[in-house]
């Protein structure tokens, strides 16, 4: 598959004071078009930035970001407006996403008339009536000339959604883009962000903490799990949940709770060797995640920033950034 | 940071004097108390430069419109005007404005104010030191009356918040707040005084009454008491309203915080949680507002002064004005701005005690 | 499905008459809940009817008239005849053919100027002062000279009426009609002139200089502190630095200061020079709205669609400020006025219009402040420009409540 979006050796710092926060490191990364990426992590870990810097909201400190196959900061005049326009981003709050200036049709209309897809008001209604029944907002007549704030939550994310398609983009990046609704309505909007992918052919980057839901709805698609600012593993998403290679993501994958008791019960659960998570700016030298990892290997681990790279005792197709593995050594306990 | 490896001593040797002033300098800044002050110094000296060319670059600058009253009042030619006005105003005008503000703030450095244009002799600084005094006994009265008044009004409009008395009493701060203080000033002196005559508006006249002689009696302490209670009364009213409104607005903040629940749930008395947990982050935002309200009073002070002949430096400050004194009327401007700064400087030193946040950052 | 699907039932643009009309009827809401808003609103509406109408309907009195200076309000003229001649001469028509008497000078001459016709018109020609004339008119009245007087009722009233001993200077003389004239509401000046028509057309200037510098004050700190917060860098530095010099400056004494040295001939220069020394507070709130509005999803979004800078500044982040700038902008204006007022008061500013600021000057000045008789002259400005002030601030306060979105819910 053809990549769409590709992460060059990305990195991004801000500054608070003097001191600079690296809250991306090194980031390689293709997002394939038509596919379903899912970038999970925990708060902090950068899937936020890098979410921003794939839309091009934020440009990165270093490194390349490629729109197909062109480098974005390169872009001029309608090569740069057609990057803009493909790239589209649902963000998180459906409460701060919205300007509670606007109606509807005014958010909704904006960018048609901006980008010259509608030449008229009667199309402009059309067009956004269309938006709107593409989200499930019918009957249309009910939603069209009202405020976001006389809308529910998940009615305003789902303008968000149809916001974000109003340009036809060809990649979403779903920014925790359910967190903030109610669980029963989850769902639904989940399941209309995966059939848009087949029938409006648009590639979709959903960005989640949670692994269960990445698992859920990326099945067909991939999953790059982030950690401190750098992706520690990236594979199909059967691979990386049937046979998680780097211990991060074991960690993270044996925390999930089955719904079967049964199997909870039976899960082998990792302990952390510490549960605090370093700070951004007193990061560990070598592998970020060493201070906490239960087969930390002492010299080794400590020393060497970790590439991704494919495991080869494994079947498993994933990368990952783990020296032991990646070198072939096998997993062992650490015991000081 | 520097990590010290003992096997690199001949590195440590070379860069020594400089490296360790510049660190002791560095560490000495970095404490809060000297940051403040430090910084309150370079804004004092900012408004003096910032001030001094102002009033050098405006049309009619103080030099040549004393030249023009010489000329013109006592029939001087160009130059004798000219070399009067040079000497009153303690620098060349030849010069170069730079020039006049190296030598301007030479004098200033060493406490020299001028001398008064209009009563030769006369040292600026002594005139300010006898009329600052009492602008900041009345002003400072003023303030601590409605900033405790405001304070305990503020916070019983948050505890009974939407009932009568927090509706009736946010009107009546709004309407207190609105209305200029010279303006209540004015009310009170004609109702009260010249209408009702609760009480004498020419014996009140002044600081103190002409047949007093100053001394640490109780009389005399009743008599300046008396003469400063109008202007303070108007002082009060003028602010009480600002106080009691954001006072409110910062306890209802307060009250909604979560620690202030939790406390209530430890089952803490209602007293214990008002004093030390609503009352203490309440008041906090309102040390920056009081350091803002000084320097907006003693602004004000002039036309409170003023009217009721109470002779302060804000009354002085009028009068050099009126006489076209300017060194006079420089040397109190500079004065109300550096007490701005200071109880700027005060009032962040203050809140640094009560909130341990700003002095770690440095930052609010 | 057909082109006018989704058009609005009604057939007029919804985009604008729509919203022109939720916001009329927030607007009402908001008044109807906020009681004290609408005292403000209400007040507000009266001053710019007195503001703008008022001048054109009462003429500014510049007559002096030496029998009614600093008389009380309702004071106006009367017409006092023997106990005699009590119901023949009522009316200004009843002396058609008769000898009257005025004070030279005064408010009664030229209410006989149309009966002068009738040749019997006789006039003190002596110039009298206060009240100086009275008794000698009376005495002529009282004789038999003139058959009526056309006098002030305050000075009648001192003559007429019994002192305190209970004697009657005049017990022959009665005053046969108390409503000559029209009474001066407010009373009189320390000329005699009305102080109803200086009220009226004493809050122009000041009002508008005051709305001029409040515009001029926020206009000043919008476009700084959009440009500080939008650009950043050094420009915000620089813009920050200058706001917090400025505001550091007791603005005030400044104001004194230079309006010493400027001759501030012109009330623009006034306003302009109250809009530089108080921009900083609104700008320095500006900048950080701004930038926290700037940090909104819907702003990222609407970078993200690429609608244009013009766009994000006009339609995304303005509309989100515009009841805080609106707000803000009456409280400059009530600064501007404070300042203002206080110049005027002190006597800094030339003397080129009556205003309420000027009546008190001249109150100050003049000393009438301290006369009991004349409480009126300076109490009426007092009170305009206090309940101006105090309608401004009710006013902000409605208008923090009518874009209040939780208000729109309600809707």
């Amino acid at each position: 598959m053809e990549p769409i979006l590709q992460f060059k050796n990305v990195s991004r710092s801000f500054k608070k004071g003097r001191i600079p926060i690296p809250v991306l490191q090194d980031i390689d990364l293709s997002v394939n078009a038509l596919e379903f990426l899912c970038l999970v992590g925990e708060s902090g870990c950068g899937k936020t930035t890098t979410g921003k810097i794939l839309s091009g909201l934020l440009a990165p400190s270093s490194g390349r970001v490629l729109f197909e196959g062109r480098d974005v900061s390169k872009l001029r005049g309608e090569a740069y407006r057609h990057y803009r326009r493909s790239v589209q981003i649902i963000h998180q709050d459906p409460y701060a996403s919205l300007n509670p200036t606007q109606t509807i049709y005014d958010i909704l209309s904006f960018p048609l008339f901006r980008h010259k897809l509608v030449h008229n008001r009667t199309q402009a209604r059309d067009r956004v009536a269309e938006l709107l029944t593409m989200v499930d907002l019918t009957p249309v007549l009910d939603v069209i000339d009202k405020y976001p704030h006389q809308l529910s939550g998940g009615q305003r994310q789902r303008v968000s959604i149809a916001r974000a398609l109003t340009t036809n983009p060809s990649v979403i990046i779903a920014d925790e883009a359910v967190s903030m609704v109610d669980v029963s309505i989850r769902i639904g909007l989940l399941n209309m962000l995966m059939d848009m992918r087949t029938s409006l052919n648009v590639t979709i980057v959903f960005i989640t903490h949670d692994l269960a839901l990445a698992k859920y709805f990326a099945w067909d698609g991939r999953i790059a799990v982030m950690y401190l600012g750098r992706v520690v593993e990236i594979g199909r998403t059967p691979d990386l949940i049937g046979e998680p290679q780097h211990p991060y993501t074991r960690v993270l994958l044996s925390a999930i709770p089955e719904a079967d008791p049964q199997k909870t019960r039976s899960k082998q659960h990792i302990l952390l060797r510490s549960e605090d998570i370093p700070r951004l700016t007193e990061l560990p030298p070598g592998c970020s995640f060493h201070p906490r990892c239960p087969w930390f290997v002492e010299g080794v681990c400590d020393a060497r920033v970790p590439q991704l790279a494919p495991v080869p005792a494994s079947a498993s197709a994933s990368e990952v950034a783990c020296i032991p593995l990646t070198e072939g050594a096998a997993l062992t306990l650490y015991t000081p | 940071m520097a990590t010290h490896t003992p096997t690199a001593p001949a590195l440590e040797a070379a860069p020594v004097p400089s490296f360790h002033l510049l660190d002791y300098l560095r560490r000495f800044y970095a404490n809060y108390t000297v940051r403040t002050i430090f910084k309150a110094l370079v804004t004092i000296w900012a408004v003096i430069t910032f001030t001094f060319f102002l009033i050098r670059l405006m049309p009619g600058n103080p030099v040549e419109v004393y030249v023009d009253f010489l000329m013109n009042q006592q029939n001087m030619t160009y130059d004798e005007a000219y070399s009067r006005a040079a000497s009153q105003f303690r620098f060349d005008p030849d010069a170069s404005p730079v020039t006049q503000y190296v030598e301007y703030m030479g004098h200033l450095l060493q406490g020299d104010l001028g001398e008064s244009i209009t009563s030769s002799g006369t040292r600026v600084i002594d005139q300010i030191a006898r009329f600052l005094p009492w602008t900041i006994f009345s002003v400072g009265l003023g303030l601590l009356i409605s900033f405790t008044l405001g304070a305990t009004l503020g916070t019983i409009m948050a505890y009974k918040r939407n009932t009568f008395i927090d509706h009736t009493l946010s009107l009546i701060s709004s309407i207190l707040s609105a209305v200029p203080n010279y303006i209540w000033g004015l009310m009170i002196l004609i109702i009260f005084g010249v209408q009702l005559r609760w009480f004498n508006v020419g014996e009140l006249r002044g600081t103190y009454s002409p047949t007093m002689t100053p001394g640490f009696t109780l009389e005399f302490l009743g008599d300046v008491l008396k003469h400063a209670m109008l202007p303070v009364l108007v002082y009060v009213t003028g602010s009480i309203g600002g106080w009691m409104l954001n006072m409110r607005n910062s306890t209802i903040g307060t009250l909604g915080e979560d620690y202030v629940g939790v406390a209530r749930a430890r089952g803490l008395t209602s007293s214990r949680i008002l004093l030390a947990y609503v009352g203490r982050n309440a008041s906090l935002p309102m040390f920056t507002l009081l350091a803002i309200n000084i320097g907006f009073i003693i602004g004000g002070s002039v036309i409170i002064e003023e009217l009721f002949v109470y002779k302060g430096i804000g009354s002085f400050l009028y009068w050099s004005i009126s006489q076209r004194d300017y060194t006079s009327m420089q040397g109190v401007f500079l004065i109300i701005t550096i007490s701005v700064v200071v109880s700027n400087l005060m009032a962040d030193l203050l809140y640094s005690r009560l909130d341990p946040r700003v002095r770690v950052s440095g930052e609010k | 499905m057909t082109a006018t699907t989704y058009e609005p039932t009604r057939q007029r643009s919804p985009h604008f008459f729509d919203s022109l009309f939720a916001s009329l009827g927030i607007f009402g809401l908001a008044l109807r809940r906020n009681r004290a808003g609408m005292v403000g609103f209400i007040g507000l509406m009266i001053y710019a009817v007195w503001v703008l109408i008022g001048p054109y309907l009462v003429p500014f009195d510049d007559q002096v008239r030496l029998d009614q200076i600093a008389s009380p309000p309702g004071s106006r003229l009367v017409m006092i005849t023997r106990v005699e001649d009590v119901s023949r001469y009522t009316s200004l028509d009843d002396l058609n053919g008769q000898t009257v008497g005025v004070l030279d000078r005064s408010g009664g001459e030229t209410m006989v100027e149309p009966y002068e016709d009738s040749g019997a018109l006789e006039v003190e020609t002596e110039r009298f002062s206060s009240g100086r004339g009275v008794p000698a008119l009376l005495d002529q009245l009282a004789e038999g000279d003139v058959d009526a007087v056309v006098l002030f009722s305050d000075a009648a009233k001192r003559y007429l009426t019994p002192s305190s001993s209970g004697e009657n200077d005049y017990p022959g003389l009665v005053v046969s009609n108390a409503e000559l004239g029209r009474p001066y509401i407010l009373g009189t000046d320390t000329q005699g002139r009305d102080i109803l028509s200086h009220i009226v057309h004493g809050g122009t200037t000041l009002i508008t200089t005051a709305l001029v510098a409040g515009l001029m004050s926020t206009l000043i700190a919008v476009v700084l502190g959009a440009m500080a917060a939008l650009v950043g860098g050094m420009v915000d530095t620089i813009v920050t630095a200058i706001a917090n010099l400025v505001l550091t400056i007791p603005s005030f004494p400044l104001l004194i200061v230079l309006a010493a040295l400027i001759q501030l001939n012109n009330p623009l220069m006034l306003a302009l020079l109250i809009a530089l020394l108080s921009w900083p507070v609104l700008m320095r709130a500006i900048r950080s709205q701004v930038l926290s509005l700037r940090e909104r999803d819907y702003v990222e979004a609407a970078f993200a669609l690429d609608l244009g800078l013009r766009h994000i500044i006009l339609r995304e982040i303005l509309p989100n400020m515009m009841s805080f700038v609106a707000i803000n902008f009456i409280f400059a204006v009530t600064r501007a006025m404070y300042d203002q007022v206080g110049l005027i008061f002190l006597g800094m500013v030339p003397i080129n219009d009556y205003t309420w600021g000027v009546m008190l000057y001249f109150g100050r000045s003049r000393g009438t402040l301290f006369s009991p008789d004349s409480a009126s002259m300076v109490l009426s400005p007092v009170i305009a420009i206090a309940l101006f002030q105090v309608s401004m601030v009710l006013f902000a306060r409605s208008l923090e409540e009518m874009f209040d979105p939780r208000l729109r819910t309600a809707k």
